[in-house]
């Protein structure tokens, strides 16, 4: 059967797109500001998607691969600071849910956590060693998670997809941490990002995938 | 003699009793305690009723039990009794007078149930219950009979409350006094309740009562028959001195307590509930997938019993009974207290059930609950909202990870005020939000730091690193602390950056002399 490139776009816009149809504000749903004006402009929606899975790539340790996402962390489950006053936030900027950390390769140090002024106690770590992608596919099901974070290398693209499908249907915040090496197959993610260290430019992320946006790098900085 | 007796002590004896109490005021005071007996008079026969009913072609019925010389029957049908049969024949006999009579064996177990579920009906009527074994429930209604209507209202609603639910045959009484009340409820056979609502009134109606409702033994009933005292009233007149020198002080005092003179104060019921169910398997099962549908019933039947009580629970265990290899248990434990959630329940079982490895076929299952716990009535919030934002499956999601990963494998965090900063967080078992109100002093932790101070990753024990290659960028911080609990450290903390950008948490160790003592700490991922 042939059908016209015309017509299948037509017809499944959802998942298929031409890369150089940067996504406007009509065609990709407002994303969640990253807190880094240089990534947000290279992002269609401006902002992390908040729907489908989102992976990161990188082999070292320390060059910003939370960093990355503490700003869209402390929106998406901040503390009360009433407490504070002048310091209110405007009320559109609420957040109270639920971070699921699931086989971080380290302890997510909770002081440094409150520093970014993260709500600690909304924070859930499990250590699902075998189970990691079990564990954060039931995090992103259970609708019980604004963001579930994941550390795992899913061999097979069976479970990547079914992960995919997962942070499709959730509107958790879905991030998946992979090794660089795992940039060099495909996968159904709809935004990968590679970062690499470098010690005179800081730390660069590389756009390797972004579903109606285009491949860039961006500088993170120091 | 007996005679004799009776007419030397009658003109003596009326002192003693029917003067009226001193202690009571002139006015007719209203008495400060209502007590409702409910009387079960077929106690022994509907603790068997399930039994019964599955008996073909409803034939007449006895309950026996083995006395002294084999076995006795204790309770029998009204056309049973009708034909002659009375409680303490022989069975041989009574089955002589009804040959169609099935004797079942009497089961004190669940004549107490029965009396228990009867008492935690009364619990919906007032707070005040007590038990009088073997049949009588005592109910302290006096608070209650305005709300419900009034004392026969109250008695029509808790007749038809216990008799839909337990099958109960009730009688009952209402007098000032728990003992009188139980007298009269055992001697009543009217439809009407006895309703007595002064002491007064209670001292001339209790003298009509014949002596077999005291269930005083056999002995004494006789002794004071052949004095030619067979009612309350009659025995009331005999002197006390005398009455309490032949029959025991124990006597006099209940009689005492029957009319009013003495207080009796009453142990409260408390219903102490919990659900267990067993269920035998024939044949055996040897995979956990139909386990599980075994369970599914038993499931269903315990929500029913969280939804009858409004109540939840923290914990149920699963009970495997095999043939030779010791029980195997499954406990569940909830990060809530789980209600009737049929779904939520059995998710959880079926999740633990896949990963149990049986040692032997099952022969039985019990499924036992925790103890109940009462539910706060969450009620759902008005202007919801989206369920992430509130947190409320958070519970079932911990509960699901932990039981295909095990407790521990899921933790929360929490910061603690401390300077070492390997102790300035903990795991928290059961991680909620609420535990920041508890403790401000945490919550403050780090806010005034600002971010980036701390490295987001805590190595769990320092390694020692080279820290030739390490370019310093910040530092040092001393932290010398923790001297008093035998951990003390003395170490200088800098941010440090490697060759390849990434940055580090190291410290010197101030204990340690010479090139090495430096470490990693964390990354400022």
């Amino acid at each position: 059967m042939a059908a016209s490139v015309e017509e299948l776009l037509q017809n499944n816009p959802a998942r298929l797109w031409r890369a150089r149809e940067q996504g406007a504000a009509s065609a990709m749903p407002a994303g969640l500001p990253t807190g880094y004006a240089a990534l947000d402009c290279c992002l269609p929606g401006q902002g992390w998607p908040r729907q489908g899975l989102i992976e990161i790539l990188s082999d070292q340790r320390g060059i910003g691969e939370l960093r990355l996402l503490m700003p869209a962390l402390a929106q998406l489950c901040s503390r009360p600071r009433a407490t504070v006053p002048g310091k209110a936030r405007p009320a559109a900027v609420r957040g109270g849910g639920w971070v699921a950390w699931v086989s971080p390769p380290y302890t997510p140090y909770a002081p440094a956590l409150a520093s970014w002024g993260i709500d600690v106690a909304r924070m859930l770590v499990v250590h699902g060693t075998g189970a990691t992608e079990w564990a954060m596919d039931q995090a992103l099901r259970s609708e019980a998670c604004s963001a579930v974070l994941g550390w795992t290398n899913p061999r097979d693209m069976q479970a990547l997809r079914r992960l995919q499908l997962a942070a499709e249907q959730s509107h958790s915040l879905a991030v998946l941490f992979r090794p660089l090496q795992a940039g060099l197959t495909s996968s159904p993610a709809v935004l990968r990002l590679a970062l690499l260290g470098d010690r005179r430019e800081g730390t660069q992320v590389r756009i390797v995938k972004s579903r109606g946006g285009r491949p860039a790098t961006v500088s993170l900085g120091h | 003699m007996a005679p004799l007796a009776k007419r030397r002590v009658a003109p003596a004896l009326r002192p003693s009793l029917s003067v009226p109490d001193k202690r009571a005021p002139a006015a007719r005071p209203r008495p400060r305690e209502l007590w409702l007996a409910v009387h079960l008079p077929a106690l022994m026969l509907d603790s068997l009723r399930d039994q019964l009913r599955a008996l073909p072609g409803n034939p007449p019925v006895a309950a026996v039990d083995l006395e002294r010389n084999g076995k006795v029957v204790r309770a029998c049908d009204e056309e049973v009794r009708a034909a002659g049969v009375h409680t303490g024949m022989s069975v041989n006999s009574a089955l002589a007078l009804v040959p169609a009579l099935h004797a079942v064996a009497r089961d004190a177990r669940r004549e107490r149930q029965l009396l228990e579920a009867v008492a935690r009906h009364g619990l919906h009527f007032t707070p005040r219950v007590s038990l009088e074994p073997p049949d009588d429930v005592l109910l302290e209604v006096r608070g209650s009979l305005r709300l419900f209507g009034g004392a026969r209202q109250l008695c029509h609603r808790l007749e038809r409350e216990i008799g839909e639910a337990t099958g109960a045959t009730v009688r009952f009484a209402i007098t000032p006094s728990p003992l009188a009340s139980a007298w009269f409820a055992r001697m009543h056979a009217g439809e009407r309740p006895v309703l007595v609502r002064s002491r007064e009134e209670l001292a001339s109606r209790i003298a009509p009562l014949p002596l077999a409702c005291t269930r005083w033994p056999e002995k004494v009933l006789q002794t004071l028959a052949t004095m030619g005292v067979r009612t309350v009233g009659e025995c009331l007149r005999l002197p006390r001195d005398g009455f309490a020198r032949r029959f025991g002080a124990n006597l006099l005092a209940m009689l005492d307590r029957a009319t009013g003179r003495l207080a009796e104060p009453r142990p409260a019921f408390a219903a102490h509930e919990k659900f267990a169910l067993r269920r035998d398997l024939e044949p055996e099962v040897d995979d956990t997938a139909r386990l599980g549908l075994v369970l599914e019933p038993m499931l269903a039947e315990l929500c029913r019993f969280l939804r009858e009580r409004s109540r939840g629970v923290q914990a149920i265990e699963v009970q495997l009974r095999h043939r030779e290899s010791p029980l195997t248990r499954v406990r569940l434990r909830f990060v809530q207290p789980v209600g009737a959630q049929p779904q939520r329940i059995g998710a959880l079982l079926r999740e633990r059930l896949a990963r149990l490895e049986l040692p032997e076929p099952v022969r039985n299952v019990r499924l036992v609950s925790g103890p109940l716990i009462d539910l706060h009535s969450d009620a759902p919030e008005l202007f919801a909202h989206d369920r992430r934002e509130s947190g409320e499956n958070v519970p079932e999601l911990i509960e699901r990870l932990r039981a295909r990963l095990g407790y521990e494998a899921v933790h929360g965090l929490a910061c603690v005020a401390e300077h070492r900063p390997e102790a300035a967080w903990r795991a928290v078992e059961e991680p909620s939000p609420a535990l920041r109100a508890t403790s401000p002093a945490a919550a403050g932790e780090g806010e005034g730091e600002g971010e980036g101070a701390r490295p987001l990753w805590l190595l769990e024990a320092p390694e020692p690193c080279d820290a030739r290659h390490l370019e310093i960028e910040e530092g040092p911080e001393c932290i010398e602390t923790g001297w008093w609990d035998g951990h003390d450290v003395a170490r200088d903390y800098y941010l440090a950056r490697n060759r390849h950008g990434a940055r580090l948490w190291v410290f010197r160790n101030r204990r340690e002399t010479g090139p090495g003592g430096w470490y990693l700490h964390g990354w400022f991922a």
